[in-house]
């Protein structure tokens, strides 16, 4: 207990002395303003969101929304919406019967906008609109957002930051102390990731009280905080690892672009855009994702085998930074 | 305390490292360990310190074998110093030596300050970080580190590496006090004059074997050609003349007006350690 407290005190102060708290802080000032000043009013700008087009050759519907633009053939359907790939509708009347088009690379039909597509073909309330959930448009942007600006902080600042700290011990060759030293060696590993997961959690809870609103924070964050929790133990095991590994944070940079763009890049596509990429779902970090995102919307992941797989991926990375770590303790000076 | 028997290392499969080292340092012994780079002096160090495992042979440290004691255990007995002083730059002297010896029993440990203050650092830096500390100050805290704990066994790799010659002398003098208190000394140099004035036995390597053992001076003794150079003045003239040492006993055995001066032929550690291994030191 007394090693793991002088190991937490000092990594605190090695944190601090790298400006790790001041970088946390501004991100969190930063994505507050750019949600509250930007993102939102940005989208208000731009409500009149999902333009429906309709080819009907057999004229069925006569009386439709004014929101709706007719065009006269397919090709012409196929070509706005093409245009038009992120949120535009097509609506393709055969015998009678409204049929959904979407841009050709989104083969999952997306509920929200083909319900809002085919309201718009019925006058009054002849069409009853299936509620999917009880978020004002403003929410439901706001809970998307939080929930992607703080993937991004905890897979980048967080994963460099437990690097930046390590590769100025690896300098100091301070590491080389350790080996010598009477406590459990895995302690160093153990007190530098618990001090990233816990400045990740309280970042959680700052960016969902702040972003989210207060109202609403407490029926989400204990499943966002299980989420943050998976990704930042993975995320800072990870980085622990690349800085044991690799021989300066130059290296070090060069691989976290490759890993940021295998990772992030292919995430975000698939969850945000219309690109279908079908082994997603085996990409683990889609997962994690995808499970801070439905925490974010108050669905959280209740199936066990991703919280054995994730524990078991936690697992795995500890025991490879361990091995790392003792290897690094081996080096010449 | 220590007793090593074939010692081996293998960084690969065609990067022997040590070819079977035997040797024996006993308690309150201070040991030096001499070679040039690449000898195997800083693997047999890690291996002795238990940073390095997978080795062949035997090592027993307190009585023990290596592998098999507990490493807290282990550790808590023995200090190192480092080749490079190994500090955290952000934090001052006090801090790094509060935070190292935080890992020990605190019935074992010393006084920082007094520490400090032995190895004559300079009080203004006490809290200032170790960022602004020349090389000399860093080494004083580094011993310093490797000293608090009370270690009963003590590794030293190139203890006045970076220090000015008064340093020099007072690093050695605090070495020979802790052999006073009991404490083993284990020193890895390349030093001749710390080798030569610290240790009670040397050993040389080179190539990762043993090529000698004994004390500096048997060394010396068994490699001297026991004559010396005499400087004269004869007959106004100034002449040098080599003489055996048995030839002594009898006295000067030519004739001189005066003596200028009488030059020992020992060899010195350096030459011996050339004549055994084939190689400088440095």
């Amino acid at each position: 207990m007394k090693s793991m407290y002088s190991l937490l005190k000092k990594d605190c102060r090695m944190m601090a002395s790298g400006k790790f708290f001041l970088v946390a802080f501004g991100s969190l000032l930063l994505y507050t303003l750019f949600i509250h000043f930007g993102y939102l009013n940005f989208m208000e700008d731009n409500a009149d969101i999902y333009p429906v087009y309709l080819y009907d050759p057999a004229g069925t519907y006569t009386q439709v929304s004014p929101l709706i633009h007719s065009v006269t053939s397919e090709e012409e359907l196929n070509k706005v919406l093409a245009g038009d790939a992120g949120s535009g509708v097509g609506i393709h009347v055969k015998d009678g019967k409204p049929n959904i088009v979407l841009y050709a690379g989104t083969q999952k039909v997306d509920r929200h906008r083909a319900d809002y597509a085919l309201s718009l073909l019925h006058s009054g309330s002849e069409y009853k609109t299936e509620t999917i959930g009880d978020n004002t448009p403003e929410m439901k942007q706001r809970r998307e957002i939080t929930c992607e600006l703080l993937f991004i902080e905890i897979v980048a600042v967080g994963f460099l930051g437990i690097a930046s700290v390590l590769f100025k011990e690896k300098q100091m060759g301070v590491i080389r102390v350790h080996a010598i030293m009477p406590l459990y060696k895995s302690l160093f590993v153990c007190s530098k990731v618990f001090l990233f997961l816990l400045a990740d959690l309280v970042f959680a809870v700052l960016m969902v009280l702040f972003n989210v609103g207060f109202q609403e924070a407490g029926g989400i964050l204990p499943a966002v905080l299980a989420q943050t929790g998976i990704l930042s133990l993975i995320m800072a095991l990870t980085g622990f690892c690349c800085a044991m590994l690799l021989k300066d944070f130059k290296q070090f940079s060069l691989a976290y672009l490759v890993i940021a763009l295998f990772t992030a890049t292919p995430v975000f596509l698939s969850a945000n855009t219309a690109i279908k990429m079908e082994w997603i779902i085996y990409h683990p970090f889609y997962q994690v994702y995808m499970g801070l995102k439905n925490a974010f919307f108050g669905m959280p992941v209740t199936s066990p085998v991703y919280y054995i797989g994730a524990a078991c991926v936690i697992i795995l990375l500890f025991g490879i930074t361990t091995a790392a770590f003792r290897k690094e303790m081996e080096k010449e000076g | 305390m220590i007793e090593v028997k074939d010692l081996t290392f293998s960084y690969g499969k065609d990067k022997q490292a040590l070819h079977g080292l035997n040797f024996t340092v006993e308690d309150g012994e201070i040991f030096g360990f001499l070679g040039p780079n690449g000898s195997g002096k800083s693997t047999t160090q890690k291996i002795l310190t238990g940073i390095l495992k997978g080795y062949g042979g035997e090592v027993l440290l307190f009585g023990k074998d290596l592998k098999e004691v507990h490493a807290q255990e282990f550790f808590r007995k023995i200090g190192v110093l480092f080749e490079f002083p190994y500090l955290y730059a952000n934090l001052s002297a006090l801090d790094n030596l509060r935070y190292f010896s935080s890992f020990y029993p605190k019935e074992q440990l010393r006084d920082a300050g007094e520490m400090l203050d032995e190895l004559e650092f300079k009080k203004d830096f006490l809290r200032k970080p170790v960022s602004t500390y020349s090389k000399g100050m860093r080494q004083r805290v580094s011993m310093a580190r490797a000293l608090i704990s009370s270690p009963k066994l003590l590794f030293l790799d190139e203890p006045t590496s970076g220090l000015d010659p008064a340093g020099a002398v007072l690093f050695r003098r605090i070495i020979e006090k802790e052999r006073r208190k009991g404490t083993t000394v284990f020193v890895t140099t390349h030093n001749m004059l710390d080798a030569d004035l610290l240790c009670d036995r040397v050993a040389f390597l080179s190539n990762g074997k043993m090529k000698a053992l004994d004390t500096p001076r048997n060394l010396k003794e068994q490699n001297s050609n026991h004559s010396i150079v005499v400087d004269y003045l004869y007959q106004g003239r100034r002449e040098e003349q080599k003489i055996e040492i048995q030839e002594l006993k009898a006295g000067i055995p030519f004739p001189c007006d005066e003596l200028l001066s009488i030059h020992s032929q020992e060899p010195t550690l350096e030459d011996i350690f050339i004549r055994y291994t084939g190689r400088r030191l440095s």
